[in-house]
């Protein structure tokens, strides 16, 4: 952990901060509380009034209930998705890298075209035309999202497969499988997990994204809720502002996080390390 | 530049093909969901009937993949426009909002880059990579709501709204450009940095190049690159420039979008995917060209 940067550090401890926050929230929810629900009396409250520490949204639902719950939702969220789509990556770049020509062609076509594809329409498409819940959103990301990590797998699996090591167990005998999850794979780990942790910022604002444009699966999107905030923008922008912020600080961490872990990772790389 | 012009036509056909198949496979009947729960099944029938969705699937895509070639691409279910018309109205707004910002992000991000790589390590360097690191933590549709709230509330410096002035233009403009600044001037600037430590460009210093002809030209080296990743940011700007028009009221393919999806306007809402995707496409071949003209290697590796 010494060699890590500066901004490592900033993004681990907001990462930290918001994964304490979500949980905390979950367990809250699960054994005292109950959800935020729509009370229209208490509609539109400034912050620090009548006991909502940041106010309170259109329904009046306390916004720091809302906003936790959004903690929960987008960081579970973020986890299923982009640890789907980094497993079928890793396998489908395994494949691409060490099968025969004719199936890692076939493959690698399938996952170039999509990867060319602007991801975000995808997901507007199916959304708008299948009308699904969450599961289908998941479905849509991870059908999406896959191609990134399977084209940086591909390359890790082609630099360690003639590597002394892999040669070695090829050797005594082991079996493909083997060879591929025991062997080769935790060499390739490290470049994953980075992959992972800016991947996660990138499905919690795909997410967002398609929740502002209202073909969102969760009334705790932050998307959804900006999209409530922005018609009230005069009489309340504070929600604007604290739901912005609460947005911004996991995806910086997210960042950072990854940034860092990558510049710890590979010595080559230009960005700076303070 | 055969091979990028098929490859994009092969995914142009993909996309295709990928509109169609998520508009039939659909889960339930988009007829009953286009005419409401009250329609008589008589009238559904008919109205199938009419929209050749009784037909075998290959015939309707052949029918489909045969209109779509001779850009008849139906008719919108609400307003009595072709799709084609309607695109046509919307597309004006849109593409002068994505052409001013990403022309006026390109010099933009290629002065702070340049900037930043030059003065490597300075505190101009740490300040603008903390800018742009906090600038892409913001997506679009909470950077312009705090934009709003800064210029045109707190200090009423500029009008939201519409586009009735060229003063109408720099909210909308400035969303899209702060993201791509920050993305494009990150990437220039790391190009830059790394193109500058080989040995031609000792060449370069002992034939007594000046330091501002050295910079052009590892410049124009990284040109290829980050023209990639422009076209890969394309995207981005499309959808952003869509999400911009909501909050700013523009009407252009977004809000079009946007009123489609929420009317349920199938014809319109594949319309729109299809084209957005064929312009993206198209951009991405044009870029793939440019790119082997300016660096003959690209070609020859491919």
């Amino acid at each position: 952990m010494k060699n890590l940067s500066l901004e490592a550090k900033i993004g681990s401890v907001l990462c930290a901060f918001y994964f304490i926050w979500g949980i905390s929230f979950a367990i809250w929810l699960n054994f005292f509380g109950q959800a935020p629900v729509p009370d229209m009396t208490m509609e539109l409250i400034s912050p620090f009034e009548r006991g909502f520490l940041l106010g309170t949204d259109i329904y009046g639902r306390s916004l720091f209930a809302m906003l936790s719950a959004g903690v929960m939702h987008s960081l579970g969220f973020a986890f299923a998705t982009a640890l789907s789509s980094a497993s079928i990556g890793v396998v489908a770049g395994g494949i691409m890298a060490l099968a025969g020509s004719r199936i890692s062609g076939f493959i690698e076509g399938i996952a170039n075209a999509i990867y060319i594809f602007p991801t975000v329409l995808i997901a507007i498409m199916i959304m708008s035309l299948w009308e699904g819940g969450t599961f289908t959103l998941w479905v849509t990301l991870v059908a999406v999202g896959w191609p990134g990590y399977a084209r940086i797998a591909r390359g890790e699996f082609l630099r360690v497969r003639n590597m002394p090591y892999v040669e070695s167990a090829r050797a005594i005998g082991q079996s493909p499988v083997k060879l591929f999850y025991k062997t080769m794979l935790p060499a390739i780990m490290p470049v994953i997990i980075v992959q992972l942790v800016l991947g996660l910022s990138g499905v919690i604002m795909s997410e967002s994204t398609l929740g502002f444009l209202g073909l969102g699966t969760s009334e705790y999107s932050w998307g959804e809720l900006l999209s409530m905030a922005k018609d009230v923008i005069l009489e309340a922008p504070f929600i604007v502002v604290t739901t912005s912020l609460t947005m911004a600080g996991i995806i910086l961490g997210l960042n950072l996080l990854g940034d860092g872990l990558r510049d710890a990772l590979d010595p080559r790389s230009t960005g700076d390390k303070t | 530049m055969i091979k990028s012009l098929l490859k994009g036509f092969i995914t142009a056909w993909f996309v295709a093909t990928a509109a169609f198949f998520c508009l039939r496979l659909s889960p339930g009947d988009p007829v009953e969901r286009i005419l409401g729960a009250q329609a008589r099944p008589e009238q559904i029938e008919l109205y199938r009937t009419s929209l050749g969705l009784d037909l075998p699937m290959m015939t309707q895509y052949k029918v489909f993949l045969t209109n779509l070639v001779q850009l008849d691409w139906g008719k919108s279910l609400f307003k009595d426009k072709t799709v084609l018309e309607l695109i046509r109205e919307a597309m004006v707004p849109t593409a002068t909002l994505a052409i001013i910002a990403v022309s006026l992000a390109f010099i933009f991000a290629s002065l702070l880059g340049v900037y930043a790589a030059k003065n490597r390590g300075n505190i101009i360097d740490h300040l603008l990579r903390f800018l742009t690191l906090s600038a892409l933590s913001f997506p679009i549709f909470s950077l312009a709501p705090i934009l709003i709230i800064l210029f045109a509330i707190q200090l009423g410096w500029l009008p939201v709204s519409e586009l009735i002035s060229p003063l109408h233009y720099i909210l909308p403009c400035l969303s899209l450009i702060i993201p791509l600044t920050s993305v494009l001037s990150r990437v220039i600037r790391n190009q830059y940095l790394e193109s500058r430590g080989e040995p031609w460009i000792n060449v370069l210093k002992a034939k007594g190049l000046g330091d501002r002809a050295i910079t052009l030209r590892i410049y124009k080296v990284c040109l290829p690159t980050i023209l990639n990743v422009v076209s890969m940011q394309l995207s981005v700007v499309l959808a952003g420039a869509m999400i911009t028009e909501t909050i700013f009221d523009i009407p252009g393919l977004g809000k079009l979008l946007l009123g489609a999806i929420e009317n349920r306007d199938y014809p319109l809402v594949q319309g729109l995917i299809i084209y957005t995707s064929l312009i993206y496409l198209l951009l991405y071949v044009i870029t793939d060209i440019i790119n082997a003209k300016i660096d003959p290697r690209l070609e020859s590796v491919k």
